[in-house]
């Protein structure tokens, strides 16, 4: 695959880092033809796994964009940190009327990941968590 | 990035309506729960966001609006959106926003609706 066709961002420390890696989307998503519409969900799964790596994670976030040309066309996203890790299958599936009436009103970032992407992927292990969100381009 | 802009568009009797622009995350949602809590404690009790010019929200901006949401329903009132783009209604849609909140295509359709209600 050609070179041009990969991206990485290690996000900065910084406030708003969770779009650092956002023009790369747009950038390689463009160039396999992905609607706006579609970039703008893939952006929003990809601010979303951002953040949880910011938050919960250690050291450097590095954020990979693969543009696959070959069919399916797809964009392939992995965020890769450095945290204590988590268990994704105990992760509560968030309710909203629950939500309403609870202290916390957050939790929704992997469940808006798995309905914005094809495929979404936790693999983590204390010291390295690895989200990886595939979205595929629609034929017409 | 989209720099945030809250604003006091209109307000009429009961009714009001904040036009958001630029990404909604914890800054953004605090500074509209702020908002919407003063509009509230002034008596109105429809409130309507208009998201024209809003491309991108993040799960902690939801969670504050979550807490308008909760505010709003408190006081027996109104949450409507409106001008969502296509990413963000079906962010809304995925939560299953509208069986609490009203939306909206456009803010003229909006006020037409709730002018009543107010």
């Amino acid at each position: 695959m050609a070179d041009g066709c990969r991206r990485r961002i290690v996000l900065p420390r910084e406030p708003h880092a969770e779009l650092a890696a956002v023009p790369l989307v747009d950038l390689l998503g463009e160039r396999l033809g992905f609607s706006r519409d579609t970039l703008a969900e893939i952006k929003l799964a990809l601010v979303e796994a951002c953040l949880n790596a910011l938050e919960y994670g250690q050291g450097e976030v590095e954020v990979e964009v693969v543009a696959h040309a070959d069919a399916p066309a797809r964009l392939e996203i992995t965020v890769t940190d450095h945290g204590a890790g988590f268990d994704v299958s105990i992760v509560p599936q968030p309710d909203l009327t629950a939500k309403l009436h609870a202290s916390r009103k957050r939790g929704w970032g992997i469940e808006l990941m798995r309905h914005l992407m094809d495929e979404v992927e936790v693999h983590s292990t204390p010291g390295l968590t690895r989200v990886r969100l595939v979205r595929k381009r629609k034929e017409a | 990035m989209e720099t945030f802009e809250l604003k006091l568009a209109h307000r009429d009797g009961r009714l009001a309506v904040l036009e958001v622009a630029g990404y909604i995350n914890n800054e953004a949602g605090e500074a509209i729960a702020d908002t919407a809590a003063t509009l509230l404690s002034e008596g109105h009790r429809v409130l309507i966001l208009d998201l024209a010019g809003t491309r991108i929200i993040n799960s902690i901006g939801i969670s504050m609006l979550l807490e308008v949401l909760e505010k709003v329903i408190e006081v027996k009132g109104t949450l409507a959106f409106c001008c969502l783009s296509p990413s963000i209604a079906k962010t809304f849609q995925i939560m299953g926003l509208a069986q609490y909140a009203k939306i909206f295509p456009d803010r003229a359709q909006a006020l037409a609706a709730l002018s009543v209600e107010s």
